[in-house]
């Protein structure tokens, strides 16, 4: 069974009054330089300087995630009605901002994600619920508990993460090659 | 079900509000905040079918309030609840339906609304913990009356003009988990709609409920391809009613072109849409049209129906 969202190519949304651009990339998506006035910007790029002032520029750099999307639930916190918000990256990134910009009433029509970077996936324990980030095959011991886990496809939207199920529970120790993830 | 007409209050010369119990007292159905009932308004010529929504508290089942107003170029309905409806009357009303309840996921609610487009918002302010926002636009010789229906709080602002009522402004600055609800006459709301979607909000966030759009218009001859009929539309009824006139019993509900319960396959002839329903992209397919509200730009129309 596959429980994987689908995704567009991005595209601004001109019906927006202002524009909102995280990505976990090091660099914005290509294309948009002409416009660059209008839209804010945030990227991660580890080794910048961190927390930039807004004015300064239009592209934020942060130095990791953890330090970004905190920043965004304060962002939209005092954010009004009309911005058209963008995430783009890796499927836990964008998951984890698209579940930020909800609680902050963003909504249908105003949200869009976008995949992009090295195919590596969130995955989620089913037996401990312990979550292993950038994991790059469909076969990987739970750090955890040990178990062998199969990454199944399917998607968590809540969780922005894969779930792995024991792959030995039938017949103890019969563990296949793993594969790395194509999609 | 059969009602029992047992008040009749004066709000304004054009305003009334009346009050249906059942005949024996009984519970009415519960209906919640935004409800609508269609009430059959027995005409000396003809019956109409009009929708009208609840004002009364949804916590009431006693009762069932509503508020008409008097059209002057009505096709007589509201005339006919206006001068010659008197207490004691038995009149058919509708089950309760809900076109129109409080956006339930969102936070906050600005609520806009002109005329008697303020009724369906009479009954939302009964719902608990609702956190609203409302402006009211009304004419100043209403203003008494609409200021003795709403209670007195801050988050209830009454206009008498549009001037002070700054719509620009008040939609830029509300925080992104509020949702717009509107209801009043076509102008206004296309003032609403077209000021929001020039801030940038999202159609998702914006709810209405128009009722009594034009029905009337040039009279048009409609060929129903299954029935095997053909009716004429008059200047003064929908194709809806001539059709119920006609004995047959097509889906409709709101019976003022938002729920798109009524519509039917457009097999040919042009037709002349006024409903809020079907999309633009759908409106130019010109292959459905909407029986309640919507005419014809031809002179006849044939129907799958």
């Amino acid at each position: 069974m596959k429980s994987r969202p689908v995704y567009a190519p991005f595209k601004l949304d001109l019906s927006g009054r202002a524009h909102l651009i995280v990505t976990n990339q090091a660099e914005p998506p290509e294309g948009i330089e002409d416009s660059l006035g209008e839209i804010e910007i945030w990227t991660v790029r580890p080794g910048s300087l961190g927390v930039p002032a807004p004015a300064a520029a239009h592209i934020r750099a942060f130095r990791a995630t953890a330090e970004l999307l905190p920043q965004l639930s304060h962002r939209l916190m005092r954010e009004t009605t009309g911005l058209r918000f963008y995430t783009i990256g890796s499927e836990a990134f964008i998951w984890d901002a698209y579940n930020i910009a909800v609680q902050a009433g963003l909504g249908t029509g105003e949200i869009s994600l976008h995949r992009a970077g090295p195919l590596v996936r969130r995955v989620y324990c089913t037996h401990c619920r312990t979550l292993t980030e950038d994991v790059a095959q469909n076969i990987l011991p739970c750090p955890a508990c040990g178990a062998t886990l199969f990454v199944r496809d399917h998607f968590s939207r809540r969780l922005a993460a894969f779930m792995g199920v024991k792959v030995d529970a039938e017949v103890p120790g019969e563990i296949p090659a793993p594969e790395v993830f194509v999609s | 079900m059969m009602l029992l007409l047992t008040n009749i209050e004066t709000l304004t010369p054009a305003l009334k509000k009346f009050t249906f119990t059942a005949p024996d007292a009984a519970p009415l159905p519960h209906a919640g905040a935004g409800v609508h009932v269609v009430v059959e308004i027995p005409g000396p010529s003809r019956k109409w079918k009009n929708a009208y929504s609840l004002v009364s508290s949804p916590e009431s089942t006693a009762s069932y309030q509503i508020i008409v107003r008097r059209v002057e170029k009505s096709r007589g309905g509201s005339a006919w609840l206006h001068d010659h409806a008197k207490q004691g009357d038995l009149l058919e009303v509708g089950m309760p339906q809900n076109l129109f309840a409080p956006p339930r996921r969102a936070p906050r609610h600005l609520l806009l609304s002109a005329g008697i487009g303020l009724t369906p918002f009479l009954s939302y302010m009964h719902v608990p913990g609702l956190a609203f926002e409302l402006h009211h636009c009304c004419k100043v010789e209403d203003a008494g009356a609409f200021r003795a229906l709403l209670p007195q709080a801050g988050n209830i602002t009454l206009h008498t003009s549009r001037a002070t009522l700054d719509l620009h402004a008040l939609l830029s600055r509300q925080k992104l988990d509020t949702h717009i609800s509107i209801c009043g006459p076509e102008a206004f709301m296309d003032f609403v709609l077209a000021t929001a979607a020039q801030l940038g909000w999202p159609a998702a966030k914006i709810h209405k409920e128009s009722f009594g759009g034009a029905t009337g218009g040039k009279p048009f001859v409609a060929h129903l391809r299954r029935s095997n009929l053909t009716l004429n539309v008059g200047e003064e009824e929908s194709l809806l009613d001539a059709m119920e006139a006609a004995g047959l019993n097509p889906p409709c509900l709101c019976r003022g072109g938002a729920c798109g319960e009524c519509k039917v396959a457009l097999l040919e002839g042009v037709a002349d849409h006024h409903d809020h329903f079907l999309s633009p992209a759908e409106r130019a397919a010109n292959n459905a049209i909407m029986i309640c509200v919507s005419r014809a730009q031809t002179p006849e129309l044939v129907l799958d129906f």
